[in-house]
């Protein structure tokens, strides 16, 4: 239908507790074509990471709940899909990187066996020579040397920990990889390694990539497409280009400014003022209107729709219903 | 001379291990003017927390001299340190596991009060704590809650009225802000940088993060593997970095900008080698670029290239 390989489609996720709802994702659509790179970027509790495993069904529920929404995987609603079936995609058609490489490791098997154990589950007529051979192979293409591989994850260091966390996502040639910070635990001269580790093999798989991250910075070395979510809406998405040249939304406005720019060493760097409100207790009217600057009467009448404000840029503020409206830092 | 708050001379610190000795710290020197903020950057395991500590004495040196105000606290005890913490503080990384889950904000801030007997009485003692908790911009109806019921960037922020309660000169901040989120971060480093010009504080600000640094320091001293590998002004250090290391800890930032004016960025190889019985060899000879056979014959020692900007590397030679 069209070459979209994820489609989100007005995702809501809630986790219902015993002191009440958490409104963590809140009716949002995404989608991402062929051969991109989506950066999906907001500050804890934006509900970025409950998108990434809504995406495999990966919600704990208890308390979490889907509570409406699609998820397409090249036209397949995994929402839908039985628990046998989901188990098949998991891993081969979508992989998935998280922050903490120490964490996602098995600490008393080999990094060899870990690879070649995801090889195994998805490919039953590999041999175990056959899968062991292939472990060695993603092992060189991480730029790990393959004699490593009888290695326990604590004789790594942290980066080429997270190199193996990759070699074992691309293992088996995802359509999808889902990337939860995975540089956030790195020094910057690794984080620069692993970040074009990534881009590379993103290439050479010919898989399309979800990045999810707080770091601007990261954002602009590595994605083609930003959406920016804040407080379970995403206020504002288009090319990376547009969203960081000509930020429409007050928060991602916000989130530039609260960066201590290299360029020009400032007096006083310009945070936003407050903070995120409490998922259990969103503010009636947009979401953002508590700690906007440029915030009007009308925003606490509802939360914006997101619209296309031209060359799919899109942003979710009624400031935009006037013609001349504008961000400070684009005029 | 007398503006000199804080001297540290050959700061040596190593720990015996299994494998032999650990050189954290090897060999720093650096002074710090009263007022001014000296930023101390590198990667993990470049001995940049361990400096911290050891000024602090919470960590005893190896060898080395630690002049605080002219005084040479190097080899003093606990007992004799006591006074002095009144006048030296740090703030730490870790908002959450560096305060006690089970006593109160007010509890958590009055206690240096008590401890160091600065101020007597209960009331007066609850006015202080209202005090700096206003200071660094706590609500006053927070004063019963627990760190639990908080988010990072309000612990944070009791951390340093914790710091401030004492009325201390110099403070080591070991990477404040790298827990918190990026909204948050520019509230607590403009907290901070409000503190110092009000109060006249002098910080050691340790971080990863050259952003943050460069924002907030008058001096950045770049550590790599227990060593100074290049010191100078914030400002030179941006303009001529020097040191290898030193431009490729720059190129590696990932700079938020999509487009035209982004640097081009240059990558450098493997990772920081192991401290342990260091041969007498440059010791980022491994992984930089212009890597000659005198690199490896010894260790560089730091150089004036231009006033006050040293760099270690055989290339200034």
């Amino acid at each position: 239908m069209t070459e979209n390989i994820l489609e989100i489609k007005d995702l809501v996720v809630h986790y219902e507790t015993d002191d009440g709802v958490v409104y963590a994702v809140n009716g949002i659509s995404l989608a991402i074509g062929k051969g991109q790179t989506l950066g999906l970027v907001g500050e804890t509790g934006a509900g970025k990471t409950t998108t990434a495993l809504s995406i495999l069904n990966l919600v704990p529920n208890p308390p979490g709940v889907i509570k409406s929404g699609e998820i397409l995987l090249d036209n397949i609603n995994m929402l839908s899909l039985p628990a046998r079936e989901l188990q098949n995609v998991r891993g081969k058609d979508v992989a998935m990187i998280f922050q903490d490489p120490m964490t996602a490791l098995n600490p008393v098997m080999t990094i060899g066996e870990q690879i070649a154990e995801s090889v195994m589950l998805h490919h039953k007529d590999f041999s175990k020579e056959d899968c062991i051979e292939r472990a060695k192979e993603m092992l060189r293409q991480v730029g790990i040397d393959d004699s490593r591989a009888a290695d326990y994850p604590h004789q790594l260091s942290g980066g080429m920990r997270q190199r193996v966390v990759i070699a074992i996502a691309l293992a088996c040639n995802p359509k999808l990889l889902i990337a939860d910070e995975p540089t956030t635990a790195l020094d910057v001269t690794i984080q620069a390694q692993v970040l074009a580790l990534m881009k590379q093999l993103k290439q050479e798989f010919n898989t399309v990539m979800l990045l999810i991250t707080h770091d601007l910075g990261v954002v602009a070395e590595v994605c083609d497409e930003v959406a920016v979510m804040y407080a379970g809406h995403i206020v504002e998405k288009g090319s990376a280009y547009d969203v960081f040249n000509h930020t429409l939304h007050p928060y991602t406005e916000g989130l530039f400014n609260s960066l201590p720019n290299l360029r020009e060493r400032g007096e006083e760097l310009v945070p936003i003022k407050g903070m995120m409100p409490d998922p259990m207790q969103l503010p009636t009217g947009c979401v953002f209107a508590p700690r906007c600057p440029y915030v009007m009467d009308k925003c606490r009448l509802g939360q914006p729709e997101l619209k296309d404000h031209g060359q799919s840029h899109f942003v979710a503020c009624i400031a935009y219903d006037s013609e001349d409206f504008k961000l400070r830092r684009n005029s | 001379m007398t503006n000199i708050i804080l001297e540290v001379q050959d700061l040596k610190k190593y720990f015996t291990t299994a494998k032999g000795q650990l050189h954290a710290v090897d060999g720093v020197t650096f002074q710090v003017e009263k007022g001014t903020t000296l930023g101390i950057v590198g990667e993990s395991g470049c001995g940049k927390s361990t400096t911290g500590r050891s000024i602090l004495k919470l960590i005893e040196p190896t060898s080395g001299k630690i002049l605080f105000n002219g005084e040479d606290i190097t080899h003093y005890d606990k007992r004799k340190m006591r006074p002095l913490r009144t006048e030296m503080q740090i703030i730490f990384q870790d908002p959450f596991s560096s305060l006690d889950p089970r006593q109160t904000i007010s509890q958590i801030i009055s206690e240096p009060l008590i401890e160091h007997n600065l101020v007597k009485g209960r009331q007066a003692i609850e006015k202080r704590t209202l005090e700096l908790m206003d200071t660094v911009g706590l609500a006053s109806r927070l004063v019963n809650t627990y760190p639990h019921e908080l988010d990072g960037g309000r612990r944070q922020r009791i951390g340093i009225a914790r710091a401030l309660a004492v009325n201390p000169q110099l403070i080591v901040c070991d990477e404040p802000v790298s827990a918190l989120d990026v909204s948050i971060q520019a509230q607590v480093l403009n907290l901070l940088k409000k503190l110092q010009k009000d109060l006249g504080l002098t910080y050691i600000f340790i971080t990863h993060d050259l952003a943050v640094v460069k924002y907030f320091s008058d001096n950045i001293a770049v550590m790599y593997l227990g060593q100074m590998v290049e010191k100078s002004s914030s400002d030179d250090l941006f303009k001529s970095p020097t040191h290898p290391y030193t431009q490729a800890l720059l190129s590696a930032i990932p700079y938020p900008i999509v487009g035209k004016d982004k640097p081009e960025r240059k990558l450098i190889k493997g990772e920081i080698t192991s401290p342990v019985n260091l041969p007498d060899e440059c010791r980022f000879s491994k992984r930089c670029d212009y890597t000659v056979e005198k690199c490896l014959e010894r260790n560089p020692a730091l150089k004036e290239i231009s006033p006050g900007h040293f760099v270690a590397c055989a290339r200034v030679e």
